[in-house]
């Protein structure tokens, strides 16, 4: 059951950071570098599930991408396939609960790079989105990589809206936050400490990885 | 030649509002923009750069319009071809002073750029710091540096915007004169902006006194 949930764990927390690494950095490049109406607003409604119960996000998941969800139900029509009791479930559960910590961490590192070289570098001939990627993002890097690690925390950890997704179902969406639960329901104490243990150093290791990133910012 | 006409409002209600209200052109050579802080100076050379957008007028350099706001014409800034030297350099903090002239060059290959790089340092006495992040680096170097990598990108113009404001007295000396020989070198306009008059008689012969947001006075310097 061990060595089964860690896979699952690894599996769905490695997809859901790569895709929040991506859609994350997209947002927080938009929401720094772009003014339209509404953008507090947009950044005030990607912040939700950073505040709402884990277990109300899952619902919402359900009522959207749910077999007869808004949109899953022409997933389902279209493909015969869903998302509930899927691992990709427990990766879009995860994905969605990680995402604002990879947005407000990102774009808090995008706005502290001093424009002074971004203009520096649009007078030099470079584009908007080459100054980007060449400019901005390595002197955001330590925040940006602060916000990673945050967010990878957060899906390793992902219980409540995972569970309301994707069920928990051994070997296929039982994560090792799902597993330390059964095991305790089911009386095996060992399990459930070994799990715990793990999670535990992983947590450990992210928080101080975050602090020394964080600490020896040189973006001025 | 350039010539600048703009008009600019700036400010807002609670505070006084500040008239940007500017005319005058720029021959060859070493042109000076002098007056005091929040005269109008920088902001000025924001506008030509293209990085700070006028609420009226037009900006022309040499038969190309950049900026007209009755035609509705703002050429972006990565199409102006201005070579910018910021008061406090702006030099990439990531990059080495190499890889900062190298930025801009429009040269094919990498081996191309970094041999057009190396002159560049050589040229303005800074080889030595070739592998160095701009922290390593003195005030004269980073501005040397500064100036190598606004020239590297080949400009038609080089804007200069208190260049030697953070330097002390003995390297400003120095560095008047690299600028100097620099621009009889490049053969394209320097447009230098100063407050201090001393700087302003040694760089230049045009010198076009700023003060509140106008132009308030054109004068030629004999050398």
């Amino acid at each position: 059951m061990i060595w089964e949930a860690f896979k699952l764990s690894l599996l769905v927390v490695g997809v859901a950071t790569i895709i929040v690494a991506a859609l994350g950095l997209s947002a927080a490049f938009i929401l720094a570098k772009r003014n339209f109406p509404g953008k507090e607003l947009l950044d005030a409604a990607l912040t939700l599930p950073l505040v709402l119960p884990p277990t109300v996000t899952g619902y919402y998941l359900i009522v959207l991408l749910g077999r007869r969800g808004l949109v899953g139900s022409y997933l389902y029509e279209l493909t015969g396939w869903t998302l509930t009791f899927t691992w990709q479930g427990a990766a879009v559960a995860a994905i969605v609960l990680a995402f604002p910590l990879m947005v407000k961490a990102s774009r808090a590192a995008i706005e502290s790079v001093n424009p002074q070289y971004e203009i520096a570098s649009y007078t030099l001939g470079k584009s908007e989105l080459e100054t980007f990627f060449r400019i901005t993002l390595p002197l955001a890097r330590r925040g940006i990589l602060a916000g990673l690690i945050l967010s990878f925390a957060r899906a390793l950890g992902e219980f409540g809206a995972t569970l309301m997704l994707a069920g928990n179902i051994p070997g296929r969406t039982q994560t090792m936050p799902l597993a330390i639960y059964e095991a305790v329901t089911a009386g095996e104490e060992r399990q459930a400490q070994a799990l715990a243990l793990l999670l535990t150093i992983v947590s450990i290791v992210a928080v101080y990885a975050t602090n020394k990133l964080s600490r020896s910012t040189i973006a001025g | 030649m350039l010539s600048v006409v703009i008009k600019k409002r700036l400010g807002d209600e609670r505070r006084e509002a500040f008239n940007l209200d500017v005319s005058f052109t720029v021959g060859d050579g070493t042109t000076i923009l002098f007056g005091h802080s929040g005269s109008g100076k920088t902001t000025t050379l924001r506008a030509i750069a293209g990085v700070f957008t006028p609420d009226a007028g037009r900006i022309v350099f040499g038969g190309e319009v950049y900026f007209d706001a009755e035609a509705r014409i703002n050429i972006p800034v990565q199409r102006r071809r201005v070579g910018f030297v910021f008061q406090d350099y702006a030099l990439f903090p990531h990059l080495t002073a190499e890889q900062n002239i190298a930025y801009g060059m429009k040269a094919e290959g990498k081996r191309e750029k970094r041999e057009r790089a190396l002159e560049m340092l050589a040229l303005f006495g800074i080889e030595h710091t070739r592998r160095r992040l701009p922290v390593e680096m003195s005030g004269g170097e980073q501005q040397r540096a500064a100036l190598a990598r606004a020239l590297a990108s080949d400009p038609s113009i080089v804007l200069l915007d208190e260049p030697l404001s953070a330097v002390d007295s003995s390297t400003r000396e120095r560095l008047l004169e690299e600028i100097k020989s620099a621009q009889r070198r490049s053969e394209i306009p320097f447009l230098y902006v100063t407050h201090n008059r001393a700087e302003a008689e040694r760089i230049g012969r045009r010198i076009i006194i700023f003060s509140e947001g106008r132009v308030v006075e054109e004068k030629e310097l004999n050398d």
